[in-house]
């Protein structure tokens, strides 16, 4: 439905989302955006940071272990795989895979993307695990 | 033919309004895929491994990091890991604003695809700066 014919609709209360448990999950799912433009305004401080030279990224890597920062960005983490969580069940029911005209499992569908995210961490292991 | 030509130009207005949308709808869902796979790790390492110091020290040092960051593929990073998990964002909190009917539509559809952009710029300009470094 476009927005032109939701404005000719009786105007809806502003707590609406609040009634059923399925609205509220997806205002949750709305909101994990909020620690995520937090831990971005947080990465674009560190590349000035990174511009400055080194005694202004030592100064960034300590504001990033502030107890509020820090705690900040495990919400971050945790929006994410929440975000991921949701989003990865989406994908076999907006695309349906067929292989050899047999379709695939949903599961495998949402377990490929898992992979996905375990091989970007294993990446991310491989640059940052060794000195 | 004065009752009619408001309602032409608004119907028009309507049209061009939605021409834009898959734009935006390919962007967030761009954006999506990349909070989701890629954003996991990058918060796990940057944000909680890093400034708690469970990385061996040399790994994001002054010299690594901008290593790293200042090159071609960390240009694509940028991309994936800001520009995309912007526009992304954007996009959630200008429908999240309509549907607690704050502002309008019009005005945060601006200011929020607006912001992804300059940011997105911001942070594609520092990579180029710290290239030609």
């Amino acid at each position: 439905m476009d927005k032109s014919t939701l404005q000719r609709l009786p105007p809806l209360k502003r707590t609406w989302w609040l009634k059923h448990r399925f609205f509220k999950l997806y205002m949750v799912r709305e909101a994990t955006v909020l620690p995520l433009v937090f831990f971005i305004l947080c990465l674009l401080a560190g590349m000035i940071s990174l511009l400055q030279g080194p005694d202004s990224w030592q100064g960034w890597v300590a504001f990033m272990g502030a107890p509020i920062v820090l705690l900040l960005n495990l919400l971050a983490l945790i929006a994410s795989l929440f975000h991921a969580a949701t989003f990865f069940v989406l994908f076999p029911r907006v695309m349906p895979l067929r292989i050899a005209g047999r379709s695939l499992p949903d599961q495998a569908i949402v377990a490929g993307q898992w992979a996905g995210v375990l091989v970007v961490a294993l990446l991310f292991l491989w640059l940052f695990g060794r000195a | 033919m004065n009752v009619n030509k408001p309602s032409v130009s608004q119907h028009d207005a309507h049209r061009r309004q939605a021409y834009d949308e898959p734009l935006w709808w390919g962007l967030f869902s761009a954006g999506g895929v990349c909070f989701a796979v890629i954003m996991p790790a990058v918060i796990l390492f940057i944000a909680v491994l890093l400034p708690l110091g469970l990385l061996p020290a040399e790994a994001l040092s002054y010299e690594r990091a901008s290593g790293l960051l200042f090159s071609i593929p960390g240009l694509l990073f940028i991309g994936a890991a800001v520009c995309l998990p912007l526009f992304h964002a954007a996009h959630r909190l200008r429908h999240g604003l309509f549907d607690l009917s704050l502002g309008n539509d019009t005005l945060n559809k601006k200011v929020m695809y607006g912001l992804a952009a300059l940011l997105s710029l911001l942070a594609l300009g520092m990579v180029v700066a710290g290239m030609l470094n």
